[in-house]
C-alpha cells in the first residue's frame, strides 16, 4: 500500500484533532476521532479524493461505550472509528454529504438507539410498526414486539 | 388540476418476488413521488448470529438470501479466517471462485427473466428461466443443492472437484454460451425492448457515487468498482477478466451490463477449471477466535458485499455487521421514481435488481 | 351429492389456482416456486395457475417465517381468499421458522397467523416437492 496515501490521511486527520491510528487485515486503516471532529473528516476526505465510497455505517455496544464505525473505500480500506456516550448519544448527520448514508444512519439509530442530528427521516427501517421499545443490538435483555 | 391518487405496491404484489412496500403518488399517469417500506423480512439476522458460534453461524448466513447465499458465506468464512491467521489451501480459494462465479449466472439470468416478464416478454421469461436450470444443474451436481450448497467451511470448503466433474461443468456451460448470445442481441438490437427500457430510471454517475451505490448499477452509470480487481485476492489476481461499465445509466444499460458480465463469468469459470492447483481442500479451525476486528469485502451479484466481524475470544461473535449490495441500490429508488410515467414504474423496480432478503437481513 | 357439486368437486380437484405469497423468508423457497412456471416443471399441464390477486385463487403457496411486520399482511390476504381455500406451508422456515426461530422479530412457522392444510419441509424445498405437495393436497379435497 502506497506510503503516500497513508501520509494523506494523516494529513488530513491531523487538520481535525488528535487521533489514534493503527493497521487490520486486509488492507484496513481504522482511524479513531472524536465524534464532534467526523462531519469535518468526512468533508475534508471526500473534497480531493474523488474515488471515495462509504460502504458501511456499523453501530456496536462495546463495553460501556457505543462506538460507531464509518466504513470507506478509497482505493485503500479506510474505518473512521468514534465513541459516543452510552446513554443518549447523540452525533452529526453526514447526510448533507453522502444522502446515500440515510439507511445506514436509520438503521444505527433504531437498533442502537444513536441519536443523529440534521437527519431528515428518521423513521423506522427495519423494525416493525408493533415494536414496542428498546434496541435489538444493545446488550442485555431483548425487548419484544408486541404480539 | 387531476386529483393524487396514492397506489400501493406491495408487500404482496405480483410484480414483487419478496415483500416490500411502495406507495406512489400519483396524478393522471404520472407518479409524482414514492416512499417504502422495508423490514418485512428483517428475520434479525445480526443478533441472532451473535447467540450462536462460528459454526453455527454458518449455517444461518447462508440463508440471509437464497439468489446469493454462496457468496454471503464466502465473504463470513473469509473473515473468520483472516481473524483465525488460517492459510486456506489455494484450491478451496478457487473452488469457492468458482461457485461464485455460476451464482453469479445463474443471479444475472434470473434478474434477466423477471425483468423480461415485467415489460411484457413472457417468453423470453421462460427461455431464460429454462437456460438457468442448465447452471442449477451444475451446481447440483456439484454440491447436492440447486440453490442452498453449504460447501464453505471454517478454514476452506468441504466438496472437490474431481476430473469428470470439470468436464461436466464445462460441457454443460458451452451448451449455455450460444443461448446468452440470443438474449444479448435481443437486448442490443431489438427496437421494442429499447424503447422500453431506454432512459428509464437514469442514475447519473455523480448521484451514484452519493448514493454509495455498488455493483451493476454502478457500473452501467460510469462508476468503474469491481471489488474482484480493486481487492487482489486468490484466484482472481492470477485470472483475466473485463469490467464491463457502460455510461447511460438507464435500465437498458444495466442489462447490457448484466448480459456481458455473464459471459465474463463464463470465461472466468473457464480459466478457473484449467488452472484449479493440486492441494488439500481445507484446514482445520479452532473453535475459539482470537480478539480483534476485520473487514471483508466480496463481490457478490448486485455488488460489494461487506463484512465486518469483533471477535472478544470466545467462541461466539461478538459483532457481525453486514451491508448487502441491494440497501445503496433501494435508496435511489425515490430519486428514479419522481416524476415518471406509471407504466414505467415495473420497469424501474425491476431494473434496480430488488433482493429484499439481503436488503433486509 | 347432486351432479353440479360433484362437477364443482372435480373442476376444483383438477385444477387448483395458487397464490404465491413470502412472509420473510430468505427467497429460496420462492425462487423454486417460480420455477414450477418455467418449462422444466411446468404445473401448468397439471391444471395448477399461478395468480396474482388473492381472489382468484385457491391454495395460498406460503414461504418464509412470520415477521413481525409481515403478520397483519398475512391474515388480511388469507381473508381475500374466498372459500373454500387451503394453505400450504412451504420450507421449514413456513412449517417451524427454522433457522430463524427466536429471533426478536420473527413469531414462528406459518400456522402462527393462519390455519395450515399441508406442510412440506425442505431448506430449500425442491420443485418436484411442491408439485408432489399440492396433488397430494388434490387428493384430500372432497
Amino acid at each position: 500500500m502506497g506510503l503516500n496515501w497513508l501520509q494523506e490521511i494523516l494529513t488530513k486527520i491531523e487538520c481535525v484533532g488528535p487521533f489514534d491510528i493503527r493497521r487490520l487485515p486486509e488492507d484496513e486503516t481504522w482511524v479513531v476521532i472524536p465524534f464532534d471532529k467526523v462531519f469535518d473528516f468526512v468533508k475534508l476526505i471526500m473534497e480531493d479524493d474523488s474515488t471515495w465510497h462509504l460502504s458501511a455505517i456499523t453501530g456496536q455496544d462495546t463495553d460501556g461505550q457505543i462506538e460507531l464505525l464509518y466504513h470507506f473505500w478509497l482505493g485503500h480500506g479506510l474505518t473512521i472509528c468514534t465513541r459516543l456516550a452510552h446513554e443518549n448519544p447523540q452525533i452529526k448527520s453526514i447526510t448533507a454529504l453522502i444522502p446515500g448514508a440515510a439507511f445506514y444512519e436509520r438503521e444505527a439509530a433504531e437498533m442502537l438507539g444513536i441519536g443523529f442530528t440534521d437527519l431528515k427521516d428518521e423513521s423506522v427501517l427495519l423494525l416493525s410498526d408493533a415494536w414496542v421499545k428498546g434496541c435489538p443490538l444493545r446488550k442485555g435483555k431483548k425487548e419484544k414486539h408486541d404480539d | 388540476m387531476m386529483t393524487k391518487l396514492k397506489i400501493p405496491i406491495g408487500p404482496h404484489h405480483p410484480l414483487l418476488k419478496e415483500p416490500i412496500s411502495f406507495l406512489l403518488t400519483v396524478e393522471g399517469e404520472r407518479v409524482l413521488e414514492s416512499s417504502m417500506r422495508l423490514g418485512y423480512v428483517h428475520r434479525g439476522i445480526e443478533r441472532l448470529c451473535q447467540e450462536r458460534t462460528y459454526v453455527q453461524a454458518v449455517h444461518l448466513i447462508e440463508r440471509i438470501c437464497g439468489i446469493c447465499s454462496h457468496v454471503h458465506s464466502t465473504t463470513y468464512c473469509h473473515a473468520v479466517e483472516t481473524l483465525l491467521g488460517l492459510e486456506v489451501p489455494l484450491r478451496a480459494h478457487y473452488i469457492r471462485a468458482l461457485l461464485c462465479e455460476l451464482e453469479r449466472i445463474h443471479s444475472h439470468l434470473l434478474w434477466l427473466g423477471v425483468l423480461a416478464k415485467n415489460i411484457g416478454l413472457d417468453t423470453v421469461f421462460m427461455y431464460t428461466w429454462r437456460d438457468r436450470e442448465i447452471v442449477l444443474d451444475i451446481m447440483e451436481d456439484l454440491s447436492g443443492g440447486r440453490v442452498s450448497h453449504a460447501i464453505n467451511v471454517i478454514g476452506g470448503v468441504k466438496i472437490d472437484l474431481d476430473h469428470k466433474m470439470m468436464d461436466i461443468i464445462i460441457e454443460k456451460l458451452e451448451e449455455l454460451a450460444p443461448k446468452l448470445t440470443i438474449a444479448l442481441g435481443l437486448f442490443e438490437n431489438e427496437p421494442t425492448v429499447r424503447l422500453r427500457t431506454q432512459s428509464i430510471g437514469v442514475i447519473t454517475k455523480e448521484e451514484a457515487a452519493r448514493h454509495c451505490v455498488v455493483g451493476p448499477i454502478a457500473r452501467a452509470s460510469g462508476v468503474d468498482i469491481d471489488v474482484r480487481r480493486d481487492i487482489p485476492r486468490p484466484p482472481y489476481d492470477g485470472l483475466e477478466f473485463n469490467v464491463i461499465t457502460h455510461t447511460a445509466g438507464d435500465v437498458w444499460a444495466r442489462t447490457l451490463v448484466r448480459i456481458r458480465e455473464t459471459r465474463e463469468s463464463h470465461r472466468l469459470i473457464q480459466q478457473i477449471v484449467s488452472q484449479l492447483p493440486s492441494g488439500d481442500i481445507v484446514v482445520k479451525a479452532k473453535r475459539r477466535v482470537p480478539p480483534g476486528e476485520v473487514v471483508c469485502r466480496f463481490e457478490a451479484p448486485r455488488g460489494e458485499l461487506f463484512y465486518y466481524i469483533r471477535s472478544d475470544g470466545s467462541n461466539q461473535p461478538a459483532r457481525i455487521k453486514i451491508r448487502t449490495p441491494t440497501l445503496p441500490a433501494l435508496s435511489t429508488l425515490p430519486e428514479q421514481l419522481r416524476d415518471v410515467n406509471l407504466a414505467d414504474a415495473p420497469v424501474i423496480l425491476s431494473g434496480v435488481d430488488l433482493c429484499i432478503a439481503c436488503a433486509d437481513r | 351429492m347432486s351432479v353440479i357439486t360433484s362437477i364443482l368437486r372435480w373442476a376444483r380437484k383438477k385444477s387448483l389456482w395458487i397464490l404465491h405469497y413470502n412472509s420473510g423468508g430468505c427467497n429460496g423457497c420462492d425462487i423454486e416456486i417460480v420455477d414450477l412456471l418455467t418449462p422444466r416443471f411446468d404445473i401448468e399441464r397439471l391444471g395448477i395457475l399461478a395468480e396474482a390477486s388473492p381472489r382468484h385463487a385457491d391454495v395460498l403457496l406460503c414461504t418464509g417465517p412470520v415477521t413481525a411486520q409481515s403478520k397483519d399482511r398475512l391474515i388480511q390476504i388469507y381473508h381475500q381468499i374466498p372459500a373454500p381455500k387451503w394453505v400450504i406451508a412451504v420450507g421449514s422456515c413456513g412449517c417451524s421458522g427454522g433457522i430463524f426461530t427466536g429471533s426478536y422479530n420473527v413469531h414462528g412457522g406459518i400456522d402462527k397467523a393462519i390455519p395450515v392444510s399441508l406442510y412440506i419441509p425442505g431448506c430449500p424445498c425442491r420443485p418436484e416437492a411442491v408439485i408432489a405437495g399440492i396433488l397430494k393436497l388434490s387428493e384430500t379435497i372432497d
